[in-house]
């Protein structure tokens, strides 16, 4: 493993750095749990990898309320997710996400953008920001913003839709409505043991209800079941304006049905596609049970 | 390049290579083989050392990101005088070792949830608001694989720490 | 022995405990010598293939110190069987084939090196089913193999039988047959292979800083391997990261780091990767097992009859010779009238076995456990009553030969049965989360295993004119404590603190022999050695003790540091030593002794008493299954095991959980699966192996049967808490799912298909 390095301390210099490497080869680090085994396995020639870890901009590592959103930096890391209470309150989803992944030592350095920039089918935050339907907040060498919603930001199998002058600099997730009196929100991560999993087959799910029981908004989203992590629009179609207790065993398993139609599993050595499917649809009916 | 951090409480400058990992600049150009390399992936948590007090996988550590901050390995929790530190001290006493080659990993990451939950504040990456249960310190312990044990000591160890300071 | 014990039975900390825990215990990682050259080991990229190997590019990298292949080696074949060359010449046979090995100055240098050897592979269809391995038309796998049997693929064959098969046949009111199939799973050891070998030119001498539990026989192995002179090799053993049997075979890279040593002149490491050591360290043995087993209707066991074809890989280890213990557990856990019993291990381009802990006798419990609850649900009998009706008593000599002089099964399986008082909750139709609990027992050897000439161990002891004892044992420390049981039995006997006593233990040229870290054996073999040499340094002791204090009664007591006649007059033994050393006779403080076990070989038809004693242990499970992910969660283990007597707690509990999540393991997660050959998942992230996260509570009852052959009447534990886990497991998973468990590990994927066939067959009917 062999590369150069460039660790650039403000935002300025951050774009200052990947103008000048337009025409040369180069990765973003920011916790380098995924990137250097990436590296280790193999380190194409002539690599430079531009270093996040030093950044001193807050904007980048810190979680903030805006009039509509809760903006997360990318170099939050996944320890900043399990505790922070403006996650874990307003989106158990996320915090429960961020509790599963790896490990204790992993989350500590291991970031929110590191997660969705890998963009593994199974990333947990990626499952977790999908279900609360959160945006991307893209920035390029000419520390231009755009947005992009999170089901657009992956394009396939590892891929993104950054482009080489690009970086994910947040994510924004929208606050839960006014008339929300209790969520049911929570992440479900299929593997064989209790932690250090990646996951087989996850669930994330984020309804949020309003004081009649009625379910006034849904997000439901599947990972490790496609190449990319999916958004099941028709089933938070199905389950919006119904009663959260009020649910028949035949209008469960529609449910899970539903769910089920976004999932394309290939079998490999973790699970099989019969298996991703059967326990797919087995969770997504207990979400309502 | 040139690198300056607190080594186990000692202001330390050395020269890297820009690739090189935490985890070899400490074993291979500080001699401090008390880290022990067990997957060089992050699975494992036996090179775990603590970086301004929370414990990270050395082996998945750039070793310039290291450039300003403190680290503590195992060699910086014995005292000067030889004496222990109580969790190292509790290992022993719980039977907590056997081979003892994720002992040094064990060690640090229950210091780091002890210097943690001595803040008495939430406790970053575990939801752990106050003194850890066991089954939230089976939890924090997740990241650490030990093939003798089974664990069952190692969890009574980290357990008596935290009861002692009830 | 009848006088009050003081240390014996108390929860010493471990000996060794304070520089593990400090970072200052040096592991064979940690070793660094001057001008010392790293060592790399090329393998074939392809199972099975012909090959052409040219190493003149890689030669020339600047720091590159030797490359060796085949062609440049003058070496014997190594594993029990001699069938297995160090470096492999034209073809690859599987996975693991070492095909070249560089020294350079540098780890960087030694992988590049690697990279730049050009090899021409002509890739051939392999066989990876020893079911395929013995058609007739199936090439010979291994060609250096002694050919000895009916088939050129059978690598070895055990026959074994007591009993008349076809009348208890008769007598039998139930018959069940079937088939498991049982994973490979790997020791994965926290520090991966190693070695450090130093060969000085000068005077043709080599010295292996290794690994290996069984230093002696790995000398000798080692001495043919490399035609030496086994005493011109000498094996210093560094603090070892665990062990389990995966080092009780030699395996190609230790050669070969031997090798790059003599052919540099310079000493040469070698680190396994965990990759390489996922890939290229031993596994326990795959096998498919046949049993059909009998119960008449009194619900007493008839006969067992068992078939088993085990892959033995490419070559022979250790491994292969399994049967010897998987046979046992067949021929004499719970009573049995009759049995036969065939093992074949066939010859496969996979990667070989070798020995893990349990040695074959995990893979036995789990077939005969599962069948002894078919059969207690085919009669109708309670599974734990039927298990009581049957089991081993003390004075019974087994249809094998086994002596039972004393025997804990019985209030093993009552102690379990008892403790376990689960609410097996009314389990209703649409209920998520089912429970279930199963039992299962096991019987292993407890007083060393005489599979070599001799099964013994030598101990010379030395008291210091201080008054410090230093213990020189030719047994070994790999973790599991024996260093403390040895050192608690020395200040037991001489009335020395814990603080003097120090123990020698890692260096063959220094250490009297030892078979080796195997079997359970080192507190039963070492600590009887030990209790000898005691034994005879205290003659001298008294001697001189009686002649100092005009004693004439030699019956003198040892305490605290000091020998007290009968009449209550004392001298320091460190004043009696240097009495020893300074006046006349002027004789040394030092003892040695030689203890062999009364086991016997056993006869060529595997029959006679092959260990001093045996041990017995019952295990009780409960487990809760999510019926919508096949998620198994182990709830409570209670496990009793017949220690014969209980030496030191705390080191006994260590034994006991470091075992127990070792089949839970194997019973629920572990697996190396391969495709063709070549291993899928060489990696902690994809070989599951268990966290604190997924600890079960275990409950542990020590059962004390005082057996006279052991030292204080203790018997070996160390295997014992694997063996049972995985079959009581499995029958509890059945019990909850009312499904049929026949293969390791039951995985999530397993129990939800288990669960699918299940209705399938409800809809078929």
């Amino acid at each position: 493993m062999e590369f150069e390095i460039e660790s650039p301390k403000n935002i300025t210099e951050l774009c200052k750095t990947i103008k000048s490497y337009r025409s040369k080869s180069f990765r973003l680090g920011a916790g380098y749990t995924d990137l250097l085994m990436e590296l280790k396995k193999h380190t194409p020639r002539n690599l430079t990898v531009i270093n996040l870890a030093q950044l001193k901009d807050i904007s980048f590592s810190s979680i903030r309320s805006t009039t509509k959103n809760i903006q997360i930096g990318a170099m939050v890391t996944a320890s900043k997710l399990v505790t922070d209470t403006s996650v874990e309150q307003p989106f158990p989803v996320l915090q429960q996400a961020a509790h599963n992944l790896a490990s204790t030592q992993i989350r500590q350095v291991a970031t929110l953008g590191g997660n969705l920039c890998t963009a593994s089918p199974s990333g947990d935050l990626i499952c977790a920001a999908m279900a609360l339907q959160a945006s991307c907040e893209i920035m390029n060498d000419d520390k231009k913003i755009r947005t992009l919603s999170i089901q657009d930001f992956f394009i396939g199998v590892r891929k993104t839709a950054l482009k080489k002058n690009e970086f994910l600099f947040a994510i924004n997730i929208p606050k839960n409505k006014k008339e929300t009196a209790t969520l049911h929100s929570g992440f479900i991560k299929i593997g064989t043991r209790k932690s250090m999993e990646c996951s087989v087959v996850s669930l994330a799910f984020h309804l949020q209800i309003d004081k009649t029981g009625k379910i006034i908004d849904a997000g439901i989203a599947i990972g490790a079941s496609a190449p990319t992590v999916k958004f099941a629009q028709s089933a938070c179609q199905f389950l919006i304006g119904k009663k959260i207790n009020s649910f028949s065993e035949k209008e469960k398993e529609e449910f899970a049905n539903k769910v089920l139609s976004y999932a394309s599993p290939i079998s490999d050595i973790r699970a099989t596609a019969w298996y991703r499917k059967e326990v797919l649809f087995n969770i997504s009916k207990g979400v309502l049970e | 390049m040139e690198i300056t951090f607190t080594l186990n409480g000692k202001k330390t400058t050395c020269q890297i290579k820009a690739s090189a990992t935490l985890l070899e600049l400490l074993r291979e150009a500080l001699n401090l083989t008390g880290t022990k390399p067990g997957c060089h992936e992050g699975e494992c948590g036996a090179c775990t050392v603590l970086i301004n007090g929370k414990s990270v996988n050395s082996c998945l550590y750039l070793a310039l990101n290291a450039n300003g901050k403190e680290i503590t390995t195992i060699e910086g929790l014995t005292k000067p005088n030889g004496g222990l530190d109580e969790v190292q001290e509790s290992m022993i006493k719980n039977g907590a070792v056997q081979c003892g080659f994720c002992t040094s990993g064990m060690v640090l990451n229950i210091k780091a949830l002890q210097l943690e939950t001595m803040q008495n504040k939430k406790v970053p990456g575990s939801g752990i608001k106050n003194s850890p249960n066991r089954n939230e310190i089976k939890k924090w312990l997740e990241g650490n694989l030990c093939r003798c044990t089974g664990y069952v000591k190692i969890i009574d160890a980290a357990e008596e720490v935290f009861n002692k300071g009830k | 022995m009848s006088k009050k014990l003081k240390i014996i039975g108390t929860p010493v900390p471990k000996h060794d405990a304070k520089i593990r825990t400090t970072g200052e215990a040096i592991y064979g990682h940690d070793i660094k010598l001057p001008n010392m050259l790293y060592g790399a080991i090329l393998r074939t990229q392809h199972p099975h293939a012909e090959f052409t190997i040219d190493v003149s590019e890689a030669k020339k990298i600047p720091g590159v110190a030797c490359i060796i292949t085949a062609d440049d080696v003058d070496t014997n074949h190594i594993g029990y069987k001699r069938d297995h060359p160090i470096l492999k010449k034209n073809e690859a046979n599987c996975c693991r084939d070492e095909i070249a090995a560089v020294a350079a100055e540098t780890k960087e240098i030694a992988q590049e090196a690697l990279k730049r050897i050009k090899v021409k592979y002509k890739v051939k269809k392999g066989i990876y089913n020893p079911h395929e391995a013995l058609k007739k038309n199936a090439p010979q796998i291994n060609k250096f193999s002694s050919g000895k049997f009916e088939n050129k693929n059978i690598a070895e064959k055990f026959f074994y039988e007591h009993g008349n098969l076809e009348q208890e046949k008769k007598n039998s009111v139930a018959i069940v047959k079937r088939k498991f199939t049982l994973p490979r799973m790997t020791h994965a050891c926290m520090a991966t292979s190693n070695i450090t070998a130093h060969y000085t030119k000068t005077n043709g001498k080599l010295l292996l800083y290794s690994s290996t539990q069984v230093p002696f026989l790995y000398q000798r192995d080692m001495a043919h391997a490399l035609k030496m002179n086994p005493s011109d090799i000498r094996i210093i053993q560094p603090i070892i990261g665990g062990g389990f049997g995966s080092k009780l075979d030699m395996h190609p890279f230790e050669p070969i780091c031997a090798l790059l040593s003599i052919k540099t002149g310079k000493p040469v490491q070698i680190l396994y990767s965990r990759e390489e050591e996922f890939i290229a360290s031993p596994t326990r043995q795959p096998m498919e097992i046949e049993l059909t087993a009998g119960v008449d209707k009194n619900g007493n066991f008839t006969f067992r009859e068992i078939e088993i074809i085990k892959d033995n890989g490419a070559y022979t280890s250790w491994g292969a010779t399994t049967p010897f213990v998987i046979m046992q557990a067949f021929s004499s856990l719970y009573k049995i009238k009759a049995c036969r019993f065939n093992a074949l291990a066939v010859y496969t381009n996979n990667v070989f076995a070798g020995s893990f802990r349990g040695y074959g006798n995990p893979q036995a419990t789990f077939a005969l456990e599962r069948v002894i609850d078919l059969l207690a649900d085919e009669i109708g009998i309670d599974k734990a009553e039927i298990r009581l009706r049957n089991a081993n008593t003390k004075g019974e000599i087994t249809g094998q030969g086994l002596h039972y002089d004393t025997c804990g099964h019985k209030e093993c399986l009552q102690t379990v049965i008892k403790k376990l008082k689960v609410e097996k909750k009314k389990v209703e139709k649409k209920n998520r989360f089912k429970r279930g609990i199963g039992y299962a027992s096991m019987l292993h050897v407890g007083g060393g295993a005489k599979i070599y000439r001799s099964d013994g161990c030598g101990t010379t002891l030395k008291i210091d004119p201080y008054g410090f004892c230093t213990i020189i044992t030719g047994s070994n420390e790999i973790g599991q404590g024996s260093e403390t049981v040895l050192a608690m039995i020395a200040a037991e006997e001489l009335g020395i603190e814990l603080s003097k006593i120090k123990v020698i233990n890692t260096d063959t040229d220094v250490k009297p022999w030892d078979v080796g870290v195997h079997a359970s054996r080192t507190s039963f073999v070492a600590g009887n050695s030990l209790l000898g040499a005691i034994h005879i340094l205290k003659e001298k002791l008294n001697n001189k003790a009686a002649q100092l204090l005009n004693e004439k009664n030699k019956n003198f007591t040892y305490e605290n540091g000091n020998i007290i006649s009968p009449s209550h007059q004392q001298i320091a033994l460190d004043k009696v030593v240097r009495e020893m050393h300074f006046t006349e006779p002027n004789e040394l403080a030092i003892a040695s002794y030689f203890y062999e076990p009364s086991s016997k070989f056993q006869d060529k038809d595997f029959k006679g008493n092959v260990s001093g004693t045996y041990a017995f242990a019952s295990q009780s499970i409960s487990v809760e299954v999510d019926t919508y992910t096949g998620n198994v969660q182990v709830l409570d283990i209670h496990v009793a095991q017949d220690v014969g007597k209980v030496l030191n707690p705390l080191l006994l509990d260590g034994q006991i959980h470091g075992g127990i999540l070792q089949g839970v393991g194997y019973a629920l997660t572990e697996e190396l699966i391969f495709k063709e050959g070549e291993l899928l998942n060489p990696n902690f992230h994809n070989y599951k192996m268990l966290t604190a996260a997924d600890v079960p509570n275990i409950h542990f009852y020590p059962v004390e049967t005082n057996d006279k052959q052991g030292p204080y009447g203790a018997k070996g534990v160390g295997e014992a808490p694997l063996i049972p886990t995985a079959a009581a497991i499995a029958n509890a998973v059945c019990d909850a799912l009312d499904v049929e468990i026949v293969e390791l590990p039951i995985t999530p994927e397993r129990v939800l298909k288990a669960i699918a066939e299940k209705k399938n067959n409800k809809k078929n009917k």
